[in-house]
């Protein structure tokens, strides 16, 4: 009996899974990998639009963390999914440019992925504690320029490794990477309790992870890398500084698909990122957490991501900072 | 197992493994960048400690082993009959090993209906027809829990796929 | 505002059905998927947390709470009765907790876990209205120096969880330690015994090497020899936890929240150091040290005190701070700051009254948490009836899916195999297997302190012995060592002039 419930069971699947396949993409659920645990940046970010993107794709995205290696992991299953866009990404900064421009050991390239949006940036802010009675970043390059500086990151070849060494070579520091001493924390938060309690001098990181301790007056705010001020941080931007390169220090969250998504497919996502990113109730959770909202096309995203890319991997050789190991 | 008998037998694979860290494992498998300053920060460093304590930790057991006294009496093993219940094992190692590359082909629900009916028959299960119920219906519940209210993406295989 | 202001603002916040509801559902669901091995407290959180964003700012992070006060309670329902730790702060109610089941004892043991849990819960919950802003400065000057003594002192558990031979304890330890060490260096990013595989880079999951460790040995075991447990009762019977038996506890129980608290408001530590340090300290001083491990009330009471304590703590850094401790109230930060909120120093004067309503909704959730423990626990009795030859296989299938589930990793159940084969070449060398755990969490904190210390004083080891707080762990770790060594050399005098004696007798 029940191997001819198995049979009837088996039946049906196989003649549901056979209609559809003559239907159009996407004619079931979507597995969207965030290559980040639980409860990052990343991962927040991702839930917050899956309710919006969910509404234009008109299946549901499963929403599945596939964390480690900053990255990486993730990365690599949907980099060997089938590119039938039914395995997805969520890219970011950490593990999509600056790890591919300071790692040689990464398992994959820019190559590998096909990007087809970018819908979030994150300006990037350096700050203090006001007990360290730093006021400037012109005081901050004094201290780092006596030797007497670190800094923390949330791990090696991370955006915050990244920022902290390219805002300082920007103003003028010596082998900006060794000048002020590294000291890698697990993660996002621990790096920035380092500073809160004296472990490091500086951090530099998303906006939207600092913004807590700025409101509260714990961290002082010395520079964002933005155009424009940023909303909430007393602080002179990267232009006001003289600094216009550093508008490249910009951390995003973006889709990609594996390097053989087909162009209709990528254009389709395309399009629902254009719905999804309308959504007054999205836009309002994304300012809330100190983001900017974007919709770049898939063509915007990748020359966006590469241009970064290079940027950041002409400072890495410059400085000889590649990981080889 | 008597406790010289243990003692002997772990004191000497500490040793071993010990080595085989220290002088195979390490050096290949441990990569340390060429800046390092200070041998205290090296990568190469908490590891070696540890293999290093292994073996000191494993030379104890050897000592402390060949210090005991001998037992006179035998202990009955625990089971009815070794050849077979190491025959049960090898079973299972097997059973374990085919899952690893059925889970993606199969998928998660139909493996691991497989893996519960066989280790009921393995175990010789006194319950045959409940459990055979049971290797049916928990991965159905499983997959339907976890799928659809945890929303995990459960690895569907190639061949039949559950809504 | 005075005191009583910002009560009465609180509870007008908090006093309407909709904050009550969210709150009550959060603890049944955060009991039931912690009682699922693989769904942890944290995944729980991080699934409720989309629910969240539509709903006004306290009920959201109510019902938050809720699911992890529940999760934590409810990872030691299948601790306790398939050996399966449910979440990772779970595993030192197995100790205990498994032998009792085995006894026919499983409805004790649950009735104390819950009972433990609820008690801790309070005194967690109290201990944060009370020392928040306390608590919080001195969370705030734990740096590396100081962490790495600390977790050099509560390295000192292992002796606790050894067993009968402290060398073994060592070892396993030892294995635990190297097992930790596959994945990225911290400080260099370089490999470390990834074999070229990027799977491996990213480190061993927990979840996986716990549930190994702890779930397979024991199905291997039936598979070894199916026949081992014919003619025991395993029933939850009539066995229900006493008050007199909550009294003998009652002294453990708070030492073990006030381990919980003191850990919990450290940030970065979690609950499973908690459980297994109040685990050993209880063990310690109970007059039947010989029967901890084997089934003694006492052990469970211990471990699930120590966890729980460490569920209200962690709010600490988290509220007064804008600090996460741990992976859920990094969730819960987020949940804040999508409401516009920012925890911190400002925001105990800024919204004082969603302070003050998360307070009152604390206290309420330690009720919601014996009406729901209760209700679960009489649900999940009928796992102890089933026998062992049906709820074995069932038990493999939960464990494979509940290891994927954590990181959505095939790999993952590969490693879990892998792990019970380790785990019951252990079980039959007598090697414990809680030092294997404890080292594999401790050892990665151990190393990475160590040598962000190391970079912080230009390698001088003399930052080491900075402030009066890592002198105060030095001393603890000496003393404790010392106790350790004088109790070895103890057994090993006792044990010889047992020999003698039986020598003689010959």
């Amino acid at each position: 009996m029940t191997l001819r419930k198995i049979a009837a069971v088996s039946a049906v699947a196989l003649g549901l899974s056979a209609t559809m396949a003559l239907a159009e993409y996407p004619e079931r659920a979507i597995n969207m990998i965030i290559p980040f645990s639980a409860g990052g940046a990343t991962d927040i970010s991702a839930r917050a639009i899956s309710g919006s993107l969910g509404e234009a794709v008109g299946k549901p995205l499963v929403m599945t963390n596939v964390a480690g290696a900053g990255g990486a992991t993730g990365s690599v299953a949907v980099m060997n999914a089938k590119p039938d866009g039914y395995t997805m990404l969520f890219a970011r900064v950490g593990s999509h440019t600056v790890s591919p421009a300071m790692k040689a050991t990464l398992p994959y390239t820019l190559d590998d992925f096909r990007f087809v949006t970018v819908y979030e940036i994150n300006p990037v802010a350096c700050a203090v504690t006001p007990a360290s009675g730093i006021k400037s970043m012109d005081e901050l390059i004094a201290k780092v320029k006596e030797g007497n500086a670190s800094f923390s990151s949330s791990g090696v070849g991370t955006l915050l490794h990244l920022a902290a060494v390219m805002v300082l070579n920007e103003f003028g520091v010596e082998n900006a990477n060794t000048a002020a001493t590294h000291i890698p924390q697990k993660g996002g938060g621990e790096a920035a309790t380092a500073v809160l309690n004296g472990t490091v001098t500086f951090v530099c990181t998303n906006s939207s992870a600092l913004a807590n301790f700025v409101a509260n007056g714990q961290l002082v705010p010395l520079m964002v890398t933005t155009a424009e001020p940023v909303v909430g941080f007393d602080a002179p931007t990267s232009a006001d500084l003289g600094k216009p390169n550093l508008e490249q220090l910009v951390g995003w969250t973006g889709i990609a698909g594996p390097a053989d998504l087909p162009d209709d497919i990528s254009a389709k996502w395309g399009g629902w990122i254009g719905t999804a990113t309308q959504d007054p109730k999205f836009a309002a959770t994304m300012e809330s957490l100190g983001s900017v909202l974007v919709s770049m096309t898939p063509e915007e995203s990748s020359a966006f991501i590469q241009t970064q890319y290079e940027t950041f991997r002409a400072l890495v050789d410059q400085l000889g900072m590649r990981v080889e190991g | 197992m008597e406790d010289r008998r243990i003692h002997l037998q772990l004191g000497i694979s500490a040793i071993i493994l010990s080595l085989l860290f220290l002088v195979v494992l390490i050096p290949n498998w441990v990569s340390s960048p060429s800046n390092v300053s200070k041998m205290i920060l090296s990568p190469l460093m908490w590891p070696n400690v540890i293999a290093g304590a292994t073996g000191l930790i494993g030379a104890a057991l050897l000592l402390g082993a060949l210090r005991m006294p001998r037992l006179a009496t035998e202990i009955p093993p625990d089971t009815d009959d070794p050849t077979r219940a190491y025959l049960r094992l090898f079973v299972l190692a097997l059973i374990l090993i085919v899952t690893m590359p059925l889970m993606p082909r199969l998928g998660l629900v139909w493996t691991t209906m497989g893996v519960s009916a066989l280790l009921a028959l393995l175990v010789r299960t006194s319950h045959p027809k409940t459990a055979f119920i049971c290797a049916i219906c928990v991965p159905l519940v499983l997959y339907a829990f976890f799928a659809h209210v945890a929303g995990v993406a459960i690895p569907q295989g190639n061949f039949v796929r559950l809504p | 505002m005075s005191f009583v202001d910002n009560v009465m603002a609180g509870l007008a916040l908090v006093a309407n059905i909709e904050s009550f509801l969210a709150l009550f559902i959060g603890v049944a669901v955060g009991t039931v998927a912690g009682a699922i091995p693989g769904m942890s407290a944290t995944m729980a959180v991080a699934l409720t947390l989309p629910f969240t964003f539509a709903m006004a700012p306290i009920t959201g992070i109510l019902l938050l709470l809720g699911v992890y006060k529940g999760g934590i309670f409810g990872g030691s329902i299948p601790a306790i009765l398939i050996r399966t730790p449910g979440t990772p702060a779970s595993s030192a109610t197995i100790l205990d907790g498994y032998p009792l089941a085995e006894k026919g004892q499983a409805g004790k043991a649950l009735g104390m876990a819950l009972w433990a849990s609820c008690t801790a819960d309070l005194i967690s919950n109290l201990s944060l209205i009370l020392f928040a802003g306390w608590l919080a400065s001195f969370a705030l000057s734990f740096g590396p120096p100081e962490f790495f003594t600390l977790i050099l002192f509560s390295l000192t558990i292992i002796a606790g969880v050894s067993g009968d031979s402290l060398l073994r304890g060592a070892l396993s330890a030892l294995l635990g330690l190297m097992l930790a060490t596959i994945g990225l260096d911290l400080i260099y990013g370089t490999n470390r015994f990834t074999f070229g595989s990027p799977t491996l880079m990213g480190g061993l999951n927990f979840i996986a090497v716990l549930i190994g460790l702890f779930a397979l040995p024991e199905i291997i075991a039936m598979v070894w020899n199916p026949k081992a447990h014919e003619g025991k009762t395993r029933t939850l019977g009539k066995n229900w936890v006493t008050f007199a038996d909550y009294k003998a506890s009652f002294r453990t129980i708070v030492r073990g929240s006030f381990i919980g608290v003191f850990l919990g408001s450290i940030p970065g530590i979690g609950a499973a150091p908690a459980a297994f340090l109040s685990y050993s300290e209880a063990r310690r001083k109970s007059p039947n040290k010989a029967n901890f491990g084997k089934g003694e009330l006492e052990g469970v009471a211990a471990a699930e005190a120590g966890n729980n304590g460490v569920a209200g703590a962690t709010l600490i850094p988290l509220l007064a701070l804008g600090v996460p401790g741990d992976v859920i109230t990094a969730i819960i930060l987020g949940a804040f700051m999508i409401h516009g909120l920012q925890p911190g120093p400002i925001m105990f004067v800024m919204n004082a009254d969603i302070i003050y309503g998360l307070f009152i909704g604390l206290i309420v959730s330690s009720v919601f948490l014996f009406i729901i423990g209760t209700v679960a626990i009489k649900g999940f009795k009928y796992v102890a009836d089933i026998p062992r030859g049906v709820l074995f296989p069932a038990v493999m299938v939960l464990c494979i899916y509940g290891v994927f589930a954590v990181n959505n990793n095939l790999f993952d159940v590969g490693v879990m195999f892998v792990m019970g084969g380790v785990g019951y070449l252990m079980m039959r060398y007598k090697v414990p297997s809680a030092p294997f755990l404890i080292a594999f969490i401790l050892g990665p904190l151990l190393e990475d302190n160590f040598r962000q210390a190391m970079l912080m004083s230009n390698s001088s080891p003399a930052i080491l012995f900075r402030g009066p707080i890592t002198w105060f762990f030095w001393l603890l770790t000496a003393i404790t060592v010392f106790a350790i060594a004088r109790a070895g050399f103890k057994t090993i005098r006792n044990a010889r002039a047992a020999d003698a004696e039986a020598e003689e007798i010959q």
